[in-house]
């Protein structure tokens, strides 16, 4: 039997506090996936941490944010035929042996999405109220128009099988914030997404891209415009317009 | 008088937009509607009345008003044509990238 090829894709920017020791338990935890780190630029080190400890690293011609190097992560998983990937953050959030639980869920269930859900139980992980709150107005949003429950929308711990990886390394325009919106669309479009709980760290050094004032209210106001569109444009790609 | 300044003026929009265009500095599909402007413009300065003749048409009592909203018309079109092409060669120049990145770590792997 043809053994299953899993991809880690790992956007990395400035994390060359963090990088190592989430290289080094991924090899521990779930040997059995390749690595591939997406450097967006780093002004640090962590081109050389991450090829010092021998893992495959995308260096970017320019910065490109966050969604376009989970993008180039997912192009590359099916410009090499993979079968998983496993989106996973570079900054100590994530944990490995949680990863391999996203990975037998998704075989049990067949599912083409698992999110890793911080919210589906309380797992411990201590979030400030606002984030909170504007998770709930997605889970909200989302329940109401796909009429299924996602508790953590937010999340980008995220294991995507072959059709979603084709589905995303193909698609143009992908979003700026791939969260809520693309949720919406993939269940609008027939994916299967399926979520199961995870524990999760709190980051350990450096800054969140959602970090201060002003940029989570730029975020609610973009995803919400987002989501608007995705409602508008996806009963069109369904139609084959 | 001021009719052939006016004359001169849109001649002179009318050849640089075809200089432009000859020396390959501008493309001969993006000065389509420059050199329309620039023809409109001509006829406005050699007859100059048509513009209120226009604006009676139009029942706008003050003819340079509605020459006011077609120039407005005129350049919000321009500018949302522009937007639109700046939004496709981001996602373009990307896609290059984003290819140029992963072609390089692939050659890389096969060293």
């Amino acid at each position: 039997m043809k053994k299953e090829k899993v991809l880690f894709v790992i956007p990395a920017y400035n994390e060359e506090e963090n990088i190592e020791s989430v290289l080094k338990e991924i090899k521990k935890d779930a040997p059995f996936g390749d690595i591939l780190v997406i450097n967006d630029c780093s002004k640090d080190k962590t081109e050389e941490v991450v090829k010092k400890n021998k893992v495959k690293c995308i260096n970017q011609i320019f910065n490109m944010r966050y969604a376009m190097n989970v993008q180039t992560g997912i192009k590359y998983a099916y410009q090499s035929n993979y079968d998983y990937v496993i989106q996973f953050d570079a900054d100590g959030q994530h944990i490995a042996k949680e990863a391999v639980k996203l990975l037998e869920e998704m075989k049990k269930t067949n599912a083409d999405i698992i999110i890793g859900s911080r919210y589906l139980k309380d797992m411990g992980y201590p979030c400030p109220l606002m984030r909170r709150i504007g998770t709930k107005i997605f889970e909200i949003i989302i329940k109401f128009f796909c009429k299924k429950k996602i508790a953590d929308p937010l999340s980008g711990f995220q294991c995507l099988n072959k059709k979603v990886i084709e589905r995303y390394s193909k698609m143009g325009n992908y979003p700026e914030f791939p969260d809520a919106n693309l949720v919406i669309e993939m269940l609008l479009l027939g994916y299967k997404i399926e979520e199961i709980p995870v524990k999760m760290r709190l980051r350990e050094n450096g800054e969140s891209m959602h970090g201060g004032i002003i940029k989570p209210i730029k975020y609610m106001i973009n995803m919400f415009y987002s989501i608007v569109f995705v409602l508008i444009q996806t009963p069109m790609i369904k139609k084959g317009k | 008088m001021k009719k052939i300044y006016f004359i001169i003026i849109a001649i002179f929009v009318f050849f640089y937009i075809i200089t432009e265009v000859r020396k390959r500095k501008f493309s001969v599909k993006e000065s389509f509607w420059w050199v329309m402007a620039s023809i409109v413009m001509l006829l406005l300065a050699i007859f100059p009345y048509s513009i209120d003749k226009l604006a009676g048409f139009f029942n706008v009592d003050y003819g340079p008003s509605l020459l006011f909203v077609f120039c407005i018309v005129f350049l919000t079109f321009i500018n949302f044509k522009n937007s639109k092409k700046i939004a496709e060669q981001q996602e373009k120049i990307i896609e290059l990238a984003q290819n140029i990145a992963i072609i390089k770590e692939q050659q890389n792997e096969k060293k």
